[in-house]
């Protein structure tokens, strides 16, 4: 599995921010809310949750549309969104740098930008990447020329609760069930790892206070 | 110099551990024996077991109080929290006030001490006011007033001129305000200064001089980065270095 690094707080003008990194996949994420909403976008029971995601280079194109809607479905299912009804919560996320892992990167990001930020969450999400070469290895946290010789990738966002249970999946190339079940057990391995991390991250930001 | 230990410190508060949204922090059945437990901010009870709904540190009270106490910078309004709102419409008889929140809050011309229909206190846009929320909640706009049950001002109104505004985050807000936290009188010493905290992040420091208020502005704002007994040693360092 690849080294995950994170910075919190690192925009200052944000209510919530985070620069996530897995391996040489870097994204920052910007989270402001609960704030104000246009007329158009007022829901009475809910906040209403806007993604936007910035390619590193080049306009943004239908594959940024498609990252923003998976990444929106994830957090729209961890967020309290009936908490701050007639409200909005934007997400923007930045894409730093790309090694095959961008929505990975984005996801995770989103979620430690959300802890940053205190908006009341149902859990935490993770995201793992994985892909599947040829002679059946599965690979964990792939680099884009091992995604490039694979025969599928797999990402799959799980929640934090015991059981791990899957938020979201995203699957390119074929998969058959048996090795679709094989991805699915070693990303839910994997994630333990990556809710320890945001573990110790938080235990990070508020360790001033635990030791005074 | 001892200060106090930081359990005696804030008066029977105690610091569980940290948690993150989703965690488990102890099932509770209201059927069964034992005493009740009070739920605050950042926690939520579901199916029998109360589950943290912020990141941050688990705190508990003397009297089985138990919150989540978050660092974040967005306010989000609360029922009697007072508040330093700045005026930015006036419709009729109440005026829109800026608290920081997702809406704007509202005060009536009344609201305020020795109103009345017809003595009325003309606020100017971009005025600074000092008040509680008597209203707020997720349903409802918020509103504000500055008086009291009894009609008296008790320190509320509008902030007089000459004085300096910023925003700090809502745990710096409730740490200078806390009564067992030495740092504002510590200031006192070098500078003589009027300052007025809201619990929506805003502190507003007023002092003879210009130079003055920059430094106190810039000592409170070094309680973002630093403990109040670390901030504490430093302070007068740094006002003498900026005035």
């Amino acid at each position: 599995m690849a080294q995950h690094a994170c910075e919190l707080s690192f925009l200052s003008r944000s209510d919530g921010s985070a620069l996530y990194s897995i391996g040489l996949n870097v994204a920052l994420a910007s989270v402001n809310g609960p704030g104000d909403v246009k007329v158009s976008n007022r829901l009475y029971n809910r906040s209403h949750l806007e993604v936007c995601y910035s390619p590193s280079t080049g306009h943004s194109m239908i594959r940024e549309r498609a990252l923003e809607s998976v990444i929106m479905r994830t957090v729209e299912q961890a967020i309290l969104v009936h908490l701050h009804p007639r409200t909005a919560i934007n997400i923007t996320i930045q894409e730093m740098q790309s090694d095959g892992l961008a929505l990975s990167a984005s996801v995770n990001a989103a979620c430690m930008a959300l802890l940053d930020a205190g908006i009341q969450m149902k859990t935490t999400f993770a995201a793992v990447t994985c892909c599947i070469t040829p002679s059946g290895t599965v690979i964990i946290d792939p680099t884009e020329a091992e995604i490039q010789e694979s025969v599928a990738e797999a990402t799959f966002v799980f929640e934090s609760s015991g059981e791990a249970s899957v938020l979201t999946a995203h699957q390119d190339g074929r998969l058959s069930y048996e090795d679709f079940k094989k991805c699915l057990h070693h990303c839910q391995v994997a994630s333990k790892d990556v809710f320890a991390f945001y573990r110790r991250m938080t235990e990070k930001k508020y360790q001033n206070e635990i030791e005074s | 110099m001892s200060y106090l230990s930081h359990r005696e410190m804030l008066g029977g508060l105690e610091s569980v551990r940290v948690v993150l949204p989703g965690d488990e922090v102890m099932s509770y059945n209201p059927d069964s024996s034992g005493g009740s437990i009070f739920l605050g901010p950042g926690l939520r009870w579901e199916d029998g077991m109360v589950r943290a709904a912020k990141a941050g540190l688990l705190k508990k009270t003397s009297r089985h109080l138990y919150f989540v106490d978050t660092h974040q910078k967005r306010y989000i309004p609360q029922r009697r929290e007072y508040v330093i709102g700045i005026v930015t419409k006036k419709k009729g008889d109440i005026y829109k006030i800026d608290i920081g929140g997702s809406e704007q809050a509202t005060i009536s011309f009344l609201s305020f001490e020795n109103a009345s229909k017809k003595t009325r206190r003309d606020l100017a846009l971009g005025d600074l006011i000092y008040g509680q929320l008597i209203v707020a909640n997720k349903h409802m706009e918020p509103e504000m007033v500055c008086i009291d049950a009894y009609d008296r001002a008790m320190g509320m109104g509008v902030l007089p001129a000459g004085g300096v505004m910023f925003n700090v985050s809502l745990q710096v807000a409730r740490e200078i305000i806390n009564p067992d936290c030495p740092f504002l009188l510590t200031l006192s010493k070098k500078v003589k200064y009027t300052v007025v905290v809201g619990m929506n992040g805003r502190v507003w420091v007023k002092a003879a001089h210009q130079n003055s208020m920059v430094a106190l502005m810039n000592c409170i704002l070094m309680l973002e980065y630093m403990t109040p007994d670390e901030a504490n040693e430093k302070a007068l360092k740094l006002l003498e270095a900026l005035m």
